[in-house]
């Protein structure tokens, strides 16, 4: 999602400064862009279909993980060095939020230059060598990419403003009057209080679906649609796995509808797709729509061909359903909205998370159940933010053990790719005093020591505070102490998605909800059959409930198989005519492979 | 061609299950359905009898309707009619060894084994293919609903629970049960759920098929067959959940816990009402008048009777509560229709996408003629509210056991969590119907304490260790504060 509502940050008008600087500039108006060829690339790793189908993606903020070069900020450079971690970790995949050149008015999703990195970050070279270094360890590396938008700072925004007949003139929606697309709903309803906004210096509005400072692109214009693709093309030549396109509902705007998913922006990305495909084979693109899983499917594109639109997409709603289920002690919830989750194509993958850099989203949620969460998880009113509650994984379970690992076990063996956030490894705390939504994007905390590790600097240069609090701080919680102890949440987390990696199943099988008499327990199979003919089958229980549950399941179909538990490969009795009872703890979850008789 | 015989069976035979008759004594009361546990049984005889299959098909199959009379003094009468479904076979395979009732001699001399057919995937499968193919075997009728998309034909195994018939589900899409209980006419949970499946309604699980015979030159119902409601759980546990979780939480209120149920009750107040809609649309309405008031009244009075010669509490009470038995007849004129009649949390299954309300058949004790005829839907609106109470008191009715004291303050807390969820029932029903119950306080009074004089009765008979629970409900239910729901 896009950043949202940046407190303290006031809908500003145009920067009257940039205004005088681009009039005051009489040269040429089509601007040279960088091109790929004037950096080294990154090494590339093999093609692989289905990767992203296996992966365990992990989301790091690069101004929170590490800082090289002691300014206080996380950098590229930083991150490089942290790679034997993620590594050691099991990640697959790092999602990187944007890190391009921006005014960062809106986290970076305001793109000033779609072609340089954020300075405080680095430089695009640094980016390669942080590509190539991942690459050696097996890692891939996707990043945001806006598409919809881009800062008002930007060259072709300010060329757009100046000369309406210059190359840049029509790259955004200007408009004499306000009153087209009147049914386009506004987004922002805190800070904007329309989609329209009068620049003086063309004597026109533009269009904007988000913030005034963000001007919609005009993909109508078929230059706008190149400049886009090149600039997808400059990342992938560099060597980048794929993106996650950010706000792609809203690219194409036509009167009489609310301009989302209209069938021109699913051309578009179809045309996305066919880049990639036809240049860049084994790369990916993921959709950013928080919208109902039957909406979202469409993002996927046409089944019939497996999916010609986007790899990926996030299941918003999946999420705030686990925590409701366990709340609620009943599997319901979260049954529900796997049954309301229809089919996708065969190429084609959620992304699943439990947390991320926004705020625990409730808009795919009903009032009705809005308001309980909110009483639940949020019983301090700064911990809501827009509509939803700014919290990390660890304070939202009030740090209990065993609720922690049911949900991470969930999130492993639920249809779809696991999506980490950084430091919920560890169990980090947030600092809910800090604005916006930066209580959860506090400094990685690597050690007890000064800035926990993450900088050397004077702390009082620190862009954000390490925590400190007793429970969650630095000294409590930080991965060097976790690394020296096996018992740990970080060794628990690497072995379970160790255990995952073992089992093609969990990103590629089949999944089929196993029902049960105990309305508690939420049971399920996975099931993958390999071209080989190999199956790999897990079966999934988890207790929702605190206290112990018996729960009788339905295994009559592996009559005779003997189901063994996965973390310590103790094998539990062969499955025969009757029900299958098995007994959980509070809060706990039981992961079996299910293996023919014969087979042992 | 099926041979099909009289109770008498063939010329020269007898009664075909003769040779059984011991094994079948031995058998009954090992099974989950003969609800005459512990009761002595005088005699049995073959009341009907016919052969299935036919002589190509093995194993084979029988159905049967066995007549069993009781020595005893609750036996009464009249005897109790039971139905059967056999499996025959010289050498069964071994699932079915569990479900094995005796031997007897076979068609060519050999011995052959009789067990209960249910368990036999084969035999469950030839039941669903006949039904899907509508094809008739002697006096059995198979019927496949019209409009339905028939079920894939498979073998189906026994559901395994607490169940007073036997059901079969087939590969989670369809389940049919075979109504134990052998009746003379049709029976109201296949009526019923064919007057719902010609609404449309989303709040059943859809009719597809049935098998019908015949009992003393009436109809019988035989089986029903359903689409299957696969992933799902029943009220009565969820609501268990529900209440654990409050009582294990030291000072927070029922609406502050995680575990509420508010939310589903309201649904489910919804699901009711929407049934109720349907089978007033599929059925008819009736006047309340005083004329039909003043039947269910006496009807009411007789069982209080009967409640108050069994068991002293209820007779201590007898005149207060008949008072407000009366309240049937003071009552603002409504209306009868159709009716539920056994409404209960576990009657009620919770899908992924919502709530089916099952098993129509009515209250198990009264006769067809009353359980068929037309009542006011707040009968079960009440049967509702009193579920409801059970959940909440059910967990402290087993800890007493153990305790003479019960704690006031979980008492306190169980009552709140009744209140709670009998008023988002309530509302969720008002919601879809339009009309509040608890704007009738008299009648839905009336029907509940009705009620909870039923399960006086019956907890002392069978589960004295649970009366405390509809006790409590009665006491509240003759004080003046417990007129009302508000
Ligand atoms: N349509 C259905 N789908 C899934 N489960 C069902 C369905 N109907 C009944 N069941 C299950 O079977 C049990 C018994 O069904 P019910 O109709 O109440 O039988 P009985 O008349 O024997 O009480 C229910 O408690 C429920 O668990
Ligand atoms: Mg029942």
């Amino acid at each position: 999602m896009n950043e949202g509502v940046s407190a303290g940050i006031a809908a500003a008008p145009i920067d009257e400064d940039h205004v005088r600087d681009v009039t005051e500039d009489h040269g040429a108006s089509a601007v040279e862009e960088p091109s790929a060829d004037d950096f080294r690339h990154a090494r590339t790793l093999p093609v692989e279909d289905d990767w992203y189908k296996r992966a365990v993606f992990y989301e790091v903020l690069v101004r929170a993980f590490a800082d090289s070069n002691r300014d206080g900020f996380g950098d590229l450079n930083g991150l490089t060095d942290k790679l034997d971690y993620l590594a050691w970790l099991g990640v697959d995949c790092i999602w990187l939020p944007p890190f391009y050149d921006s005014p960062l008015r809106d986290g970076g999703y305001d793109i000033r230059d779609y072609r340089k990195v954020l300075p405080e970050f680095g430089t695009v070279a640094d980016f390669v060598e942080f590509l190539d270094q991942a690459h050696a360890r097996g890692i891939r590396v996707i990043t945001d990419l806006v598409m919809n938008h881009t800062s008002d700072q930007h060259h072709w925004f300010q060329e757009s403003r100046r000369d309406p007949e210059g190359p840049y003139g029509d790259f955004y929606v200007w408009s004499d009057d306000d009153t087209r697309y009147s049914e386009a709903r506004i987004i922002f309803v805190d800070t904007e209080s329309s989609n329209w906004t009068y620049d003086p210096l063309r004597g026109q509005f533009y269009w904007h679906r988000f913030f005034s400072h963000q001007p919609d692109l005009n993909f109508d214009n078929p230059a706008v649609c190149e400049a886009m693709l090149d600039a997808l093309r400059f990342w992938l030549d560099l060597g980048i796995d794929g993106f996650r396109l950010d706000a792609v509902p809203y690219l194409y705007e036509r009167e009489g509808t609310n301009g989302e998913n209209l069938p021109e922006t699913h051309a578009f990305l179809k045309r996305c797709r066919k880049v990639v495909d036809d240049e860049y084979p084994g790369r990916v693109l993921l959709a950013e729509a928080n919208q109902w899983p039957a909406d979202v499917v469409e993002y996927f594109g046409d089944p019939a061909v497996g999916g010609d639109e986007c790899h990926m997409a996030f299941h918003f709603p999946l999420m705030p359903r686990i925590f409701m289920a366990v709340r609620r002690e009943s599997r319901f919830p979260i049954s529900e909205i796997l049954a309301q989750t229809p089919e996708i194509p065969s190429n084609a993958q959620w992304g699943i998370f439990l947390r991320n850099h926004d705020e625990l989203t409730l808009e795919m949620v009903t009032d009705d159940e809005r308001d309980y969460m909110y009483a639940e998880y949020a019983k301090d009113p700064r911990m809501k933010a827009n509509i939803g509650i700014r919290r990390r994984l660890a304070p939202l379970l009030d740090n209990d053990r065993n609720q922690l690992e049911l949900f991470t076990a969930m999130l492993l063996s639920l249809p779809g790719s696991p999506v980490l956030y950084y430091g919920d490894e560890i169990g980090m705390g947030d600092n809910i005093w800090l604005g916006d939504r930066d209580g959860v994007r506090s400094p990685m905390q690597w050690t007890p020591d000064r800035n926990a590790g993450f900088s050397t600097c004077d702390p009082g240069r620190l862009n954000l505070p390490i925590i400190m609090d007793p429970v969650y701080g630095y000294q409590a919680v930080n991965v060097e102490a976790q690394s020296n102890s096996t018992a740990s949440l970080l060794h628990w987390n690497r072995r379970m998605i160790d255990i995952r990696k073992q089992h093609p199943a969990f990103g590629l099988g089949n999944f089929h909800e196993l029902g049960g008499s105990n309305p508690s327990v939420l049971a399920y199979v996975r099931e993958h059959v390999d071209a080989d003919g190999f199956r790999d089958l897990v079966l999934c229980v988890n207790n929702m409930s605190r206290f112990p549950q018996p729960v009788e399941l339905d295994l009559i179909a592996w009559k005779g198989c003997v189901p063994t538990e996965l973390t310590g490969g103790v094998p539990f009795p062969a499955i025969g005519e009757l029900p299958y009872l098995l007994t959980l703890p509070g809060h706990g979850f039981y992961w079996f492979a299910i293996h023919e008789a014969e087979e042992r | 061609m099926p041979a099909t015989s009289s109770p008498d069976g063939p010329p020269g035979t007898g009664d075909p299950l003769a040779g059984l008759h011991d094994a079948l004594l031995a058998w009954l009361p090992t099974q989950r359905w003969f609800p005459a546990k512990g009761r002595r049984i005088a005699g049995l005889r073959t009341v009907a009898h016919s052969v299935v299959s036919t002589p190509e098909e093995s194993p084979t199959v029988e159905h049967a309707v066995i007549g069993v009379s009781f020595s005893d003094a609750a036996g009464g009468s009249a005897e109790e009619r039971y139905q059967l479904v056999l499996g025959a076979q010289a050498g069964p395979p071994a699932e079915v060894e569990h479900a094995v009732i005796g031997r007897r001699p076979g068609p060519d001399g050999r011995d052959e084994v009789v067990y209960d057919g249910l368990a036999d995937g084969r035999i469950s499968r030839l039941v669903l293919s006949l039904i899907v193919e509508n094809q008739t075997r002697g006096p059995l009728r198979f019927v496949a609903e019209p409009d339905t998309e028939a079920p894939i034909v498979g073998p189906g195994r026994p559901l395994i629970g607490e169940q007073s018939n036997s059901s079969v589900i087939y590969g989670e899409r369809a389940i049919m049960k075979l109504f134990r209980r052998a009746t003379a006419g049709l029976n109201p949970d296949l009526e019923l759920h064919r007057a719902l499946r010609r609404q449309g309604s989303h709040e059943v699980a859809p009719l597809l098929g049935a098998v019908e015979g015949e009992l003393d030159g009436e109809p019988m119902t035989v089986a029903m067959l359903q689409g299957y409601a696969s992933n799902s759980a029943d009220g009565w546990s969820m609501a268990l959940a529900s209440v654990r979780d409050l009582l294990a939480e030291a000072d927070l209120r029922a609406d502050e816990v995680g575990g509420d149920f508010a939310g589903e009750a309201h649904r489910i107040g919804k699901t009711v009402a929407a049934v109720h809609l349907e089978l007033a649309a599929a059925l008819g309405t009736h006047p309340l008048d005083a004329r039909a008031a003043s039947e269910i009244e006496a009807w009411m009075l007789d069982r209080l009777d009967r409640a108050a010669e069994a068991v002293p509490g209820v007779a201590e009470q007898r005149d207060a509560i008949a008072d407000v038995l009366r309240g049937v007849t003071a009552a603002e004129p409504s209306t009868l229709q159709r009716i539920h009649g056994d409404l209960h949390l576990g009657q009620e299954l919770r899908t992924p996408t919502g709530w089916l309300v099952i098993d129509f058949e009515g209250e198990p004790s009264k006769s067809l003629a009353d359980r068929v005829r037309p009542d006011s839907p707040m009968r079960d609106v009440a049967a509702m509210l009193r579920s409801f109470d059970y959940a909440a008191f059910h967990q402290l009715a087993e800890w007493e056991q153990s305790a003479d004291d019960p704690d006031p303050q979980l008492e306190r807390r169980a009552q709140e969590w009744a209140d709670r969820n009998r008023a988002a029932f309530c509302d969720g029903y008002t919601e879809v119907t339009g009309t509040d119950p608890r704007d009738a306080p008299e009648l839905l009074r009336a029907y509940e304490l009705d009620k909870a004089v039923y399960e006086v009765l019956y907890e002392t008979r069978n589960r004295p260790s649970w009366v405390s629970i509809p006790l409590r409900s009665m006491r509240r239910l003759l004080t003046p504060a417990g007129r009302g729901e508000r």
